[in-house]
């Protein structure tokens, strides 16, 4: 182990994604000191990986790079990326969390990001930015846009042929770095760990992941950005372009039989967002979104729906109870109408994307601080109607889906309201 | 069309519960895989029921099409539980074909059928014991009884569906007469084939539930044939007579023994809810495999003359009679017959619609 890195900051923000982002970069605008621990290599979160944001198509990345570069930046923001918070102490008026930084076997201050690692190592990996449907290098930078431009490497993979190691202009790879421990002490702590997704295994009739035409919502995003794995949309299977997609509503959400009751608020909206940008970069396929209902609920989604209607996208009021597939893996629906004969029917798609739904991505009761959780594991605010972001726990304030599903500009406002709370906390201390 | 608005809280009254939790997704259509394009169930009914369209629940034949998988509740969205449903509108269907009402009344009071079962039984019982002429010839005719009793009541429930399913709904007498709804029927009848047309086929229930079957519709025709008289004639242990008797005991002893496990341990979706009358069903069954059983091996081993035999031949006879008086026409053994004969009248149905059907009408053309 390392020596122990101590920094003494104002607030920790957990989480790097658009709320835990928005929140520390509130904070330092006014002038208090921010440390943001984010387990992944790149802050950014989700929100870096999307292509398009509805209800105005604009582009994902636009949004999101400005703040990583402001919050990478930023004279008063500490930024740890791959590292993890093990755990956080309340000591009187103080936190103090335990954090470790994982090793990118890498000398991260003298790598120059040239990417020469990258170049001539020999193995490949399925990418998980691209949700495995591209390649990667052992050796290499997480995705094209990723803060910080550091590589990372994969020991588990990594076959010691040391040629980035003789590649490296910098000389600093080091194939015998350990992690390392950082202690943080703040005055007041920002929860915004986000979500993760329903696992594609979550419904026992949706092919529990091993169909390989049924993929996940973020595969479709990946397939739909500019920059993604294949440059253009294809099917995974065999690479044809599909000709018949279908969305699958409620796929992870409003489901009492895989233990997520509750409507997960964003995924009619992302639905119809790619199914009309679908038909963009796809201008003869049949787009069919299969729903219960269609909660288009804020500002200009009424309205976003309607023009997707207009567009000729399908909307088929129908829960589908199964998906399988045919022997070319061509999934299969079964649905019944609800309007209609209500004769169960089985469909035929090139391309079926399950609309999973948003649970917590972290449980954040572990680290003991006060704050309570819901039924879904999600933290539960003192109270609801007078704040957004107090929690139970002192000191202790929540930003983003942590607090439950909800979409991106509520995200943003409300990781500004975290900040708030924060920072008037921690000026009356 | 008459609404009903008590119509589902009455539903809910034979079972079907957590039904108000339904959103009406449709899932339970979907991922059924006896639902067919002519009969697709359950979030059609359950919506009739919630909607109070009491004449398109009481026509319905859909519930005697489904076997109870439990498919559709356990992937219900809301745990509505729609396969319960199911149940509850066969018994709501039971109570609606009958015309005595007792059925509705013993399904509706919990565990009232169960004591007056005990009841009758010990009545009877006693009145066999009291009974000082020759028990055996008596029995004969109390055996002969019972066919005729058994056809009334289920003539009534024939009728009385046909009312509720065909003559209601569509106006008027329909029939069809062509060979393959018949021989369908027929089939449906005698294997319950359609049961494994359910995904995963629960093979154990499948078997169980045809033992059971093989062995009372075996026991119906020593009875009924008057076959056995072990007051007055010794067997041997391999005459045919006892190997039809072993068989049928045996049959009934494993699989009622099976089903009342497969309830105890709520060991399947089909087996998680049990309703008094369920219960009663495969207990009375049990039992009369069990005396029927001890009744030939002391007749086998000790002779008619056994005072035993005399005794343990009372009680066989005493919880027959008091099965087909109280058990038989009051719980779902009538859906033997319901389930085939709604295959017909799904047949009747469609020729109906497409205007192939023999016709009766009634009262005149409207």
């Amino acid at each position: 182990m390392k020596e122990l890195e101590k920094i003494e900051v104002d607030t920790l923000v957990v989480g790097s994604g658009i709320a835990g982002l928005q929140a520390a970069l509130d904070l330092a605008d006014q002038g208090y000191s921010v440390a943001i621990v984010e387990k992944a290599p790149s802050i950014g979160g989700k929100m870096i990986s999307l292509s398009k944001v509805f209800p105005t198509l604009d582009c994902a990345s636009c949004i999101t790079t400005p703040r990583m570069a402001s919050v990478s930046h930023h004279p008063r923001i500490k930024t740890l990326t791959y590292s993890t918070v093990d755990a956080i102490k309340r000591e009187g008026r103080t936190f103090t969390a335990a954090v470790t930084r994982k090793p990118r076997y890498i000398d991260e201050k003298e790598c120059i990001s040239c990417k020469r690692c990258e170049e001539v190592c020999p193995v490949y990996l399925p990418d998980e930015y691209e949700q495995g449907m591209g390649a990667k290098k052992t050796i290499s930078i997480p995705f094209t846009n990723a803060i910080p431009q550091l590589p990372v490497m994969h020991p588990e993979h990594c076959i010691r042929c040391g040629a980035c190691a003789r590649a490296c202009p910098k000389d600093c790879i080091e194939f015998l770095q350990e992690p390392a421990p950082v202690e943080i002490k703040a005055k007041a702590v920002i929860l915004a760990t986000g979500y993760e997704t329903t696992p594609m295994t979550a419904k026992k009739h949706y092919g529990v992941g091993e169909l390989p035409n049924v993929i996940s919502p973020m595969a479709a995003e990946r397939l739909l950005a500019p920059h993604g794995p294949y440059g253009r949309v294809l099917r995974p299977s065999d690479g044809k372009v599909p000709g018949s997609i279908a969305y699958v509503q409620c796929a992870g959400s409003r489901d009492k039989s895989i233990g997520v009751p509750y409507c997960s608020r964003v995924c009619c909206m992302y639905a119809i967002k790619q199914a009309v940008l679908l038909s963009g970069s796809l201008p003869v396929a049949d787009i069919t979104i299969y729903y219960m209902d269609i909660r288009a609920f804020g500002k200009g989604y009424e309205q976003f729906y309607n023009n997707a209607r207009a567009m000729g996208i399908n909307f088929v009021k129908a829960k589908v109870a199964r998906v399988t597939e045919d022997a070319e893996h061509n999934p299969i629906v079964r649905i019944e109408r609800q309007e209609g004969t209500s004769a169960p029917e089985e469909v035929k798609h090139d391309l079926v994307i399950l609309s999973q739904g948003l649970v917590p991505g972290c449980d954040v009761s572990k680290f003991g601080l006060g704050a309570g959780l819901n039924d879904f594991g999600f933290v539960q605010l003192s109270d609801e109607t007078v704040s957004s972001a107090v929690t139970a726990g002192a000191g202790v304030f929540a930003a983003g889906v942590v607090k439950g599903p909800r979409d991106i500009p509520d995200s943003v406002v409300d990781a500004g309201s975290a900040a708030m709370e924060a920072a008037s906390y921690i000026r009356k201390l | 069309m008459k609404v009903n608005p008590e119509l589902i809280d009455e539903i809910k009254k034979y079972g079907a519960f957590d039904i108000s939790a339904c959103f009406n997704c449709g899932n339970c259509t979907a991922v059924c895989p006896l639902s067919k394009e002519d009969a697709s169930f359950p979030r059609k009914l359950i919506r009739a029921g919630h909607v109070g369209m009491e004449e398109m629940v009481s026509s319905a034949i859909e519930p005697w099409h489904c076997y109870y998988c439990g498919e559709c509740s356990s992937t219900c969205p809301r745990e509505a539980q729609p396969g319960e449903y199911m149940m509850a509108l066969r018994r709501y269907l039971i109570a609606k074909y009958d015309i005595t009402g007792l059925s509705k009344v013993f399904y509706k009071t919990g565990w009232l059928q169960t004591w007056l079962t005990a009841g009758l039984f010990a009545a009877v019982l006693w009145l066999y014991n009291s009974y000082t002429g020759d028990f055996g010839a008596l029995a004969g005719k109390i055996e002969m009884a019972f066919p005729v009793y058994v056809t009334i009541a289920l003539g009534g429930y024939v009728l009385n569906m046909y009312r509720y399913a065909i003559v209601k709904p569509l106006g008027g007498i329909k029939a069809t007469f062509k060979p393959t709804p018949i021989i369908e029927t027929f089939i449906h009848g005698f294997t319950q084939k359609n049961i494994n047309g359910c995904e995963e086929p629960d093979l154990v229930r499948w078997i169980s539930h045809l033992l059971v079957m093989s062995g009372y519709t075996l026991t119906l025709v020593i009875s009924n044939l008057h076959l056995l008289e072990p007051l007055n004639r010794l067997y041997g242990a391999f005459s045919p007579v006892s190997l039809l008797v072993w068989y049928a005991g045996l049959a009934i002893i494993v699989g009622g023994g099976s089903m009342s496990l497969r309830r105890i341990f709520k060991s399947s979706e089909s087996s998680k809810f049990s309703h008094p009358s369920d219960w009663l069903f495969v207990v009375m069954m049990f039992l009369i495999g069990a005396s029927m059983l001890a009744t030939q091996y002391v007749n086998v081993t000790q002779g008619p003359a056994s005072p035993l035999l005399a005794a343990l031949y009372r009680v066989n006879i005493a919880i027959e009679t008091v099965w087909i008086i109280l058990v038989v026409p009051f719980t779902k053994w009538i859906h033997i017959f319901f389930r085939p004969l709604a295959v017909y009248f799904q047949h009747v149905k469609k020729e109906a619609a497409a205007g192939t059907a023999f016709t009766l009408q009634l009262g005149g053309s409207k």
